[in-house]
């Protein structure tokens, strides 16, 4: 029951906690505040917690299907927030003028999104043990265990983006983003498949004896690029399409002069 | 944003439109229990090559999630509540799923044959 | 702004958590194999015993069984001998060893024993959730600990980095308590390694900087020193050619009134360098400014009369410590700027009291005051309001407020202007704290 707790707090704290450093790292290039983590975390936080209380008539939805529309919806908009992100960031490197002010809002949107999401996955399996104390004990300490390994994660990834040496260099953090939101976005994909709204297909290729996906390389893997180890060929498309798209923006953004900008706000 | 967002539940709709037309074409339908934490069946066997739809009734008061690496699927399922997936086609084999919940005790498999 | 022991404290923190948790989740299920093969070597202990003790008997009756949470069953050839009234009448497995298999509502596992003749086939089987919480609750007691001392590690990690980071507030501290005009160096000795090369560099630094402002202000004072004597010899000859030329030549009234304002202006100079903080700390001294004003007063006087000006002094005795000689230039050069900018026949009234909150120097003049958008100006150096027009045609060099100021900071004291009580006139209020403490701005 403890490393079941683990993987699942684990799995979901991890995904918040990477999209909240690499864009906390981000904003540190463009000398914004960070103040739109908080916002985004506590309106997520808020989000989850209406998501688990209205899931069992969203799950009505789309002929039982609400709960995929719902998340896939998330994870699309998540990705479509990033690519936003990186076309201001983009424009701004051209533009000393262009304003920024929205980046932060779309980033707590983005946060708030991912948190929802996370959060509610969280709740449901928490809930699940309220009735039974002792139960509850042992899944709460394996959702700190799991906790702990996430935002400890997030925190070192943050910090090593934070090194000068990185920001110097804006395609690390972007090219991460950009693996990280396609991975997302085939998440989403798959969600659709599920659903029957995209067609079903034998998978293209089967990886699952070198790396399955159910190991700790393989989850952790899923979390940060959307690892699939038997992927249909429609979700491989989208994903690589996804995946192109945003890493163009990261070296489009790599290869421009003007980043770091605003270095006299850096707080 | 707001134009994508429409884009976005035009086409879910659309696939959902599609999909309702799909579902009504015919497809087998298996039926799956969750009770005390355990899979009713344990086993299903299902044809090869074809999509199938699980109905999976969980009768225990908690929540459940079911899940497969093989098949990529995850889905919540609340306590007292059914759900539909889809999978398949698939090729002939075992595909395990269990409930991510309490996977020490909700395992199954989708024998394709 | 970024703080050092927030990153260090949240960095360490999230190292530790990491690696903490990792390693229980490691003790977790190694722990966990150990104990499950602990619970199997039971399981295969009790089919053997089943198998042993039904000893070619027929068929008994089911025995309750232990909460419902273990089974068995045992068979001969194929027959039910002997079951646990939770197990069904088939067998559960045909297999022989270990296996996992659902009966009765339940997930079991089941160790399957058949003996040598093959004849007798013994199933014991135990509930997976019961067992699974039996070991989870053994290992649990191991792992607990680990969790809950992790925030007494953040406390800790919080302390010991605020310890190690000390050299550095203190060292941050010296430089920020200290006068900016002190330039000795920083103590070196007990720095710790990776602050010395700081230290040594900025050491290095004063010093040069040190060496530069010393040798500006010898330069200045010097030079205002050598002047003395060639102004000195320039009023003598003044004077005798004043004796021999006929009286009431213009040109020589300016004459004499523009070597008057540079033997002042020499004057001022060396006022201002002899009231520098090295000079100033070695002459504090225990003094009574109401004398002291009284005693300046008496040699201001001629000046006083000469312009018709009725002084007064009011208060009593002050008791204060300062720089005599430089609280005497700071009176001396306010009773002159009220003598020079009063019109003849006006008033000066000078005023010391010993207050709760110091002692305070008062000067009023009925003169025709300062704009009151002027007060911060008139303390620079070389200001001069109105041009050059005094309508007394006194000469000055516009530092005398200037080294009132300087003074001023030096005792810690405040300035502040206003309008004389006479009807108009510039009314100058110096509070001096009963017991200088320099002013770090001082310069």
């Amino acid at each position: 029951m403890l490393p079941t707790s683990v993987i699942i707090v684990l799995r979901e704290v991890l995904e918040a906690a990477l999209l909240i450093s690499m864009l906390g790292a981000v904003s540190g290039m463009l000398g914004l505040s960070r103040h739109w983590a908080g916002a985004g975390i506590g309106i997520g936080l808020l989000g989850a917690l209406s998501y688990s209380l209205g899931i069992n008539s969203i799950a009505q939805w789309f002929d039982g299907f609400g709960q995929e529309f719902v998340s896939a919806t998330m994870q699309a908009l998540i990705y479509l927030l990033l690519v936003s992100i990186a076309l201001l960031v983009l424009r701004r490197t051209r533009h000393e003028d262009a304003r920024t002010g929205s980046i932060p809002v779309l980033m707590a949107l983005a946060v708030a999104l991912a948190v929802t999401r996370e959060g509610f996955e969280i709740l449901v399996y928490l809930y699940g043990f309220s009735s039974t104390l002792s139960q509850l004990l042992t899944v709460s300490m394996g959702a700190v265990i799991g906790a702990g390994i996430g935002i400890s994660l997030g925190v070192l990834l943050y910090y090593v983006l934070c090194h000068p040496a990185i920001q110097r260099v804006p395609f690390i953090s972007f090219a991460l983003l950009a693996l990280f939101g396609a991975g997302l976005f085939s998440q989403a994909i798959k969600l659709l498949i599920q659903a029957d709204w995209l067609p079903s297909q034998l998978p293209l290729w089967n990886s699952s004896n070198w790396l399955p996906e159910h190991s700790i390389t393989g989850q952790l893997l899923y979390v940060l690029i959307g690892y699939e180890a038997t992927p249909g060929a429609i979700q491989v498309a989208f994903h690589s399409i996804a995946l192109l798209v945003l890493l163009g923006l990261a070296a489009a953004i790599g290869r421009s002069r003007a980043l770091p900008v605003d270095q006299g706000k850096v707080s | 944003m707001n134009r994508f967002r429409k884009i976005y539940r035009l086409a879910l709709a659309l696939f959902g439109m599609i999909s309702s037309m799909a579902a009504q074409a015919g497809r087998p339908v298996f039926l799956i229990e969750i009770r005390n934490h355990l899979f009713e069946p344990e086993q299903v066997v299902i044809p090869a090559n074809t999509r199938v739809k699980l109905v999976i009734y969980n009768r225990d008061p908690t929540p459940e999630e079911f899940e497969s690496y093989e098949m990529n699927r995850e889905k919540v399922i609340m306590g007292q509540h059914k759900t539909v997936i889809f999978v398949g086609p698939l090729t002939a084999g075992d595909y395990p799923f269990f409930g991510e919940f309490h996977p020490a005790t909700a395992l199954g498999k989708l024998v394709v044959e | 702004m970024k703080s050092i022991r927030g990153f260090l404290v949240t960095a360490l923190l999230a190292t530790m958590t990491l690696t903490l948790f990792l390693a229980a989740l490691h003790g977790y299920r190694s722990s966990m194999v150990e104990v499950q093969a602990l619970l199997d070597a039971e399981l295969t202990g009790r089919a053997r015993l089943l198998s042993a003790s039904i000893n070619g008997q027929t068929h008994k009756e089911p025995v309750a069984s232990l909460n419902g949470q273990r089974a068995f069953q045992v068979f001969r050839n194929g027959a039910l001998l002997w079951r646990s009234d939770n197990a069904p009448d088939t067998p559960v497995t045909n297999r022989a060893g270990f296996q996992d298999i659902n009966f009765n509502r339940h997930r079991w596992r089941t160790y399957t024993w058949t003996d040598e003749n093959g004849g007798i086939r013994a199933i014991a089987a135990e509930r997976i959730d019961v067992r699974n919480a039996l070991a989870e609750n053994i290992i649990l007691e191991s792992v607990l600990p680990v969790v809950a001392a992790l925030p007494l590690a953040g406390l800790l990690i919080w302390f010991v980095v605020g310890y190690g980071l000390s050299p550095l507030r203190q060292l941050a501290d010296q430089l920020r308590r200290r006068r900016a005009d002190d330039l000795s160096p920083l103590p070196a000795g007990q720095q710790p390694v990776e602050l010395m090369q700081l230290v040594n560099s900025t050491n290095g630094l004063l010093q040069r900087l040190e060496a530069s402002f010393g040798r500006e202000r010898r330069f200045a004072s010097d030079a205002a020193h050598e002047l003395r004597t060639p102004i000195a010899a320039l009023k003598v000859h003044l004077h005798n050619i004043t004796c021999t030329l006929p009286e009431g030549n213009p040109e020589l009234a300016s004459l004499v009134s523009a070597v008057e304002r540079m033997g002042n202006l020499v004057e001022q100079i060396l006022a201002l360098y002899r009231t520098s903080p090295d000079h100033y700390f070695a002459q504090l001294a225990e003094l009574d400014l109401h004398q002291l004003v009284q005693e300046s007063i008496a040699g201001l006087f001629p000046a006083f009369d000469r312009s018709a000006l009725q002084l007064e002094l009011t208060g009593s005795t002050a008791l204060m410590s300062g720089d005599r000689p430089a609280l005497e230039t700071l009176v001396k050069n306010l009773l002159d700027n009220a003598c020079k900018y009063t019109p003849a026949g006006g008033k000066v009234s000078v005023a010391v009291n010993d207050r709760p909150h110091g002692v305070t120097l008062r000067i009023e003049d009925s003169g025709p005051g300062v704009p009151e958008e002027q007060y911060t100006r008139i303390f620079e150096r070389f200001c001069r309001l109105g041009g050059d027009q005094h309508n007394t045609g006194t000469v000055g060099c516009g530092l005398g407020l200037a080294i009132v100021q300087h003074i001023a900071d030096l005792h810690g004291a405040s300035i502040t202007l206003g309008k004389s009580s006479f009807e108009s006139g510039l009314a100058v209020t110096i509070t001096f704290p009963r017991h200088a403490t320099p002013h770090p701005g001082a310069a």
